[in-house]
C-alpha cells in the first residue's frame, strides 16, 4: 500500500515538476517593475495594460565613448576622457538627420549619437578655442538660410552663454553667434545661466534661465534681446490670497519685507513642426501652467482659466509606503513626437505621462522606487525623447539611456489615436475593439467607439459607448440626434396622445361645470358650508 | 373666509405667499400626517435627483451610492432645523409651538420638492444646450421655497420681517450647534462602547485563564 502510495507520489511529483518546468520556460519573462494605470472621468486611477515595456538600456560605454580616450580613434577628447556619461542633463532628437545628441553636463561636452545610439561625434571645444562649461541644454535644427548648414543651439550654463554653432564635422563645431546676458534695462537679473534652449524656424532664439520668471528669453537671428516669451502665471493659492489682502494693510517698510509672490519659470521645452512651443514647470503639483502649448505670439491655447480642463502630471500626490514619502508630480522635460504625440517626464515618480495632440492621456509607464537598479526605475530622469515609436529617458544618476518599445497593445492604441484624431472613426473602429480585448478598462477606447457609432448613425449603440466611457460632453451630442429620430419616427403616435389627453381635459371640464364629476372627493375647495 | 381640505390648505399655502399661513395659523389648521409624508417626499426628490437625473446632467459620484448622507441632509436636517428653531424662538418670545414649526417648515419645503422632480424628469429629455430651463426649475423651487419659509416662520411666531430673518439666521446657528453636539455624543458613545467591550474581553479571558 505504502509502496503504491509512494510510487504514486513520484508519478505526481515528476509530472508536476515537467508542467513547472515547461511553464516556466513558456513565462519566463520580466515584467515591468511598475503597474501601468490611467485616470478616468472623476481622475481616479484605473489599471491598464502596457502601452509600452522596457526594451533595453545603454550606458557609455554601450555607446562607444571608449573611443574618446583611445588617440588612435577620430573621436580623440582627451586621455582622461570618461567612458561614461556624468550627469547629462538634455538630449535632444534631430528627426531630420535622425541623430541623437546629448549634452553631457558634467564631463563639459556635447555627444552626437546615431538612432542606433552609437557614437558619431563628440565636442568639447568650439572653433574659438573655447571649452564648454556644465553645457545642459541643446538643440539641433538645419537652418533653412544660406547653404543649409547644420546648427546646434548649446546653453552653456556656466559661461552664461547660449552658443549658435554650424556643426562642421565629428569633432568640430563652427562659433556662428553667442548670445549672452542682455544689457538692456529690460533685463533686470543680474545672472545669465541659460538650461535649455530652442529655436523656430526662423532661427529665433529661445533660452530658459534660472531665476528669470518672466519667461524664456528671446533673442532674434542676428543675437538681438526681442523680450520674454510665454511668462508663467502665479498660481492662485490661499496664501497668495491672503497675502494680497495684507498688502493692503501693511505699511511700505511692510511691504518691502514680504516675499513676492512670482511665477514659476519654466523648466524645459520642446518646439513641435507647426512652430507651437510647448512648456513644462517644475513646481510641485501645480495646477496653473503646468503644460502650455503657446503659439508664436506666446498666447497659452491649453489654457484652463478659458473654461478647458486640461490635467498633467498625476492628480493627486502620491504616497510610496515603501519608501515612507509622498511623491508630487514635478514636470522636467517635455517632448513632442513627429507623430503628433506628446511625452512629460516626471521627475519625482520618473514617470512618463503620454497625451494626444488634445492633450488627452493617453498612457503612463515609468518608475522611481528603491530598487531603481532595475531597468526600466529612474533616479535623476532628466529628459526625454521619442523617435520611431520608441521612447528614449535619459538618466543623470544612472547615467544610461533607457528605451522603451511599443507592446502590442501601445501599437494599436497609437494607431487607433491616430485615426481618431484625424477624424476618422469608422476606420478606427475595428482598432479600438481589439484594443477593448486587451483593455477593457481603457476609456478612450469606448469613446473612440461611441463616434464611429455616431458617425455611422447608430445613436443607441453611441449612448451606451459614451456612457461606458463617462463622457458627458459626447454623450450630449448623441442624445441631441436620438432625440430628433425618436421624435421623427413617433411624431404621429406623440401627437395623436396629446390630441386625446386635450380632449379628455376638455370634456372634463365640460363634465365639471355640469356638477358631474368622475373622480369623488376632488381636492380642493369644499363645497361651502350652508350659511356663510 | 377659507373652507379647505387638508391638501386644500397645502396649496393654498403655497400658492398664497404674503396671507396663506396667517389663514392657516387663524384657522388653526395644518396637518402633521401630511408634513410627515412631505418630509418623506423631500427624501425621495433627493435621492431622485441624484440617481435618476439624466446621464448628461448628472455630475455625481455614480460610482458609489450612500443613502446615508441623504437621509442626514433631507430628514435629519429638517428636524434638527424644527428643534432649532424652537428653541431660538422660545427665548425670542415667538408664538410657535414644535407642532406648528414642524408643520410650517414642512409645507413650505414642497416647491422645492415638485421643482426638483419635474427638473429630474426634464433632464431625461433635454441636452445641454437647453440646460437654462434645468437650471431655472432650480431658482424657482429655491427661491420659492425660501420666500414661504420665511413666511411660514413669521406667521408662526407672530414675528416682524426683520425679527424673523434674525431668528432665521440663528437657527441656523443651533443647526449647527446641535448636530456638532450630536456627533460629539456620537464618538464619545462609541469610545464608552470600545471601553465596556474591552473590560468585557479581558474578563472573558483571564475567566477562561
Amino acid at each position: 500500500m505504502l509502496r503504491i502510495k509512494n510510487s504514486f507520489k513520484k508519478i505526481l511529483c515528476a509530472g508536476l515538476a515537467a508542467v513547472a518546468a515547461m511553464s516556466m520556460t513558456l513565462d519566463a519573462f520580466a515584467a515591468e517593475p511598475y503597474r501601468s494605470y490611467i485616470y478616468d472621468t472623476w481622475n481616479d486611477s484605473i489599471p491598464s495594460q502596457n502601452a509600452y515595456r522596457i526594451d533595453k538600456t545603454v550606458t557609455g560605454y554601450e555607446m562607444g565613448l571608449s573611443r574618446l580616450s583611445d588617440p588612435a580613434d577620430s573621436l580623440f577628447l582627451g586621455e582622461k576622457a570618461s567612458a561614461r556619461l556624468s550627469n547629462a542633463k538634455d538630449m535632444y532628437f534631430d528627426p531630420d538627420e535622425k541623430e541623437f545628441w546629448i549634452a553631457d553636463t558634467d564631463n563639459n561636452r556635447i555627444l552626437r549619437l546615431d538612432d542606433e545610439l552609437n557614437l558619431i561625434g563628440a565636442y568639447n571645444e568650439l572653433s574659438d578655442g573655447s571649452h564648454f562649461a556644465a553645457p545642459s541644454g541643446i538643440y539641433v535644427k538645419r537652418s533653412l538660410y544660406d547653404d543649409k548648414p547644420l546648427y546646434i543651439y548649446i546653453a552653456d550654463y556656466e559661461n552664461s552663454r547660449v552658443i549658435k554653432a554650424s556643426v562642421e564635422s565629428e569633432n568640430e563645431l563652427k562659433l556662428v553667434q553667442e548670445y549672452t546676458r542682455p544689457d538692456t534695462d529690460l533685463y533686470t537679473v543680474e545672472t545669465f545661466n541659460p538650461s535649455k534652449v530652442v529655436a523656430d524656424f526662423a532661427e529665433n532664439v529661445y533660452a530658459v534661465c534660472t531665476s528669470v520668471n518672466q519667461g524664456a528669453v528671446q533673442f532674434n537671428r542676428s543675437g538681438k534681446f526681442q523680450g520674454y516669451y510665454g511668462a508663467n502665471r502665479v498660481e492662485v493659492t490661499a496664501s497668495v490670497i491672503a497675502q494680497k489682502l495684507w498688502r493692503k494693510f501693511a505699511s511700505n517698510e511692510q511691504i518691502s519685507g514680504m516675499t513676492r509672490n512670482v511665477p514659476v519659470e519654466y523648466a524645459n521645452f520642446d518646439i513641435d513642426e507647426g512652430g507651437f512651443i510647448y512648456t513644462v514647470t517644475e513646481a510641485a503639483n501645480t495646477t496653473t501652467d503646468a503644460v502650455k502649448k503657446l503659439n508664436p505670439a506666446g498666447y497659452n491655447i491649453w489654457d484652463n482659466s478659458t473654461g478647458n480642463e486640461y490635467k498633467f502630471g498625476d492628480i493627486a500626490s502620491e504616497y510610496d509606503p515603501s519608501q515612507n514619502q509622498t511623491y508630487s508630480t514635478r514636470l522636467t522635460d517635455i517632448c513632442v513626437s513627429d507623430n503628433g504625440l506628446i511625452n512629460v517626464l516626471d521627475f519625482s515618480t520618473g514617470r512618463v505621462f503620454q497625451y494626444d495632440r488634445n492633450a488627452k492621456l493617453l498612457c503612463i509607464f515609468g518608475t522611481k522606487n528603491s530598487t531603481n537598479d532595475q531597468r526600466g526605475s529612474f533616479s535623476n530622469p532628466n529628459a526625454v525623447e521619442a523617435y520611431n515609436n520608441n521612447i528614449y529617458v535619459i538618466d543623470g544618476s544612472k547615467n544610461d539611456i533607457t528605451i522603451y518599445s511599443e507592446t502590442t497593445f501601445g501599437a494599436l492604441m497609437h494607431e487607433a489615436v491616430e485615426l481618431y484624431d484625424q477624424g476618422r472613426y469608422s476606420e478606427a473602429k475595428p482598432i479600438w475593439e481589439n484594443v477593448i480585448a486587451r483593455d477593457g478598462g481603457y476609456p478612450m477606447a469606448y469613446v473612440g467607439l461611441g463616434k464611429a457609432a455616431l458617425n455611422e448613425g447608430e445613436y443607441s449603440k453611441a449612448l451606451d459607448y459614451f456612457e461606458t466611457a463617462y463622457d458627458q460632453d459626447d454623450y450630449d451630442r448623441a442624445f441631441k440626434y436620438a432625440r430628433e429620430e425618436f421624435l421623427k419616427k413617433n411624431f404621429t403616435a406623440i401627437v395623436v396622445v396629446l390630441l386625446v389627453l386635450v380632449v379628455f381635459l376638455f370634456v372634463l371640464s365640460k363634465l365639471h361645470k355640469k356638477g358631474i364629476y368622475l373622480i369623488k372627493g376632488r381636492f380642493g375647495k369644499k363645497k361651502k358650508r350652508e350659511g356663510r | 373666509m377659507y373652507e379647505f381640505t387638508p391638501v386644500g390648505w397645502l396649496k393654498h399655502c403655497i400658492f398664497h405667499p404674503v396671507e396663506g399661513f396667517e389663514d392657516l395659523r387663524w384657522k388653526k389648521q395644518g396637518s402633521m400626517k401630511i408634513a410627515l409624508i412631505i418630509v418623506f417626499f423631500l427624501f425621495v426628490a433627493m435621492v431622485a435627483d441624484r440617481q435618476m437625473t439624466g446621464f448628461q446632467f448628472n455630475n455625481n459620484y455614480v460610482k458609489i451610492f450612500n443613502v446615508v448622507p441623504l437621509i442626514v441632509q433631507s430628514v435629519v436636517y429638517y428636524f434638527t432645523w424644527c428643534v432649532g428653531n424652537w428653541s431660538i424662538c422660545t427665548l425670542l418670545e415667538g408664538e410657535g409651538t414644535f407642532r406648528k414649526i414642524s408643520i410650517y417648515s414642512a409645507y413650505s419645503l414642497v416647491p422645492y420638492i415638485v421643482c426638483t422632480i419635474i427638473k429630474v424628469i426634464f433632464s431625461n429629455f433635454l441636452v445641454q444646450e437647453e440646460s437654462i430651463w434645468i437650471t431655472a426649475l432650480t431658482y424657482l423651487g429655491f427661491g420659492w421655497s425660501i420666500v414661504l419659509m420665511i413666511q411660514a416662520m413669521r406667521a408662526c411666531h407672530q414675528y416682524s420681517f426683520s425679527k424673523t430673518l434674525i431668528s432665521m439666521v440663528l437657527t441656523l446657528v443651533a443647526m449647527l450647534l446641535i448636530l456638532f453636539l450630536a456627533i460629539l455624543l456620537l464618538s464619545l458613545f462609541q469610545q464608552v462602547y470600545v471601553f465596556i467591550y474591552q473590560i468585557y474581553t479581558e474578563i472573558a479571558y483571564r475567566i477562561r485563564g
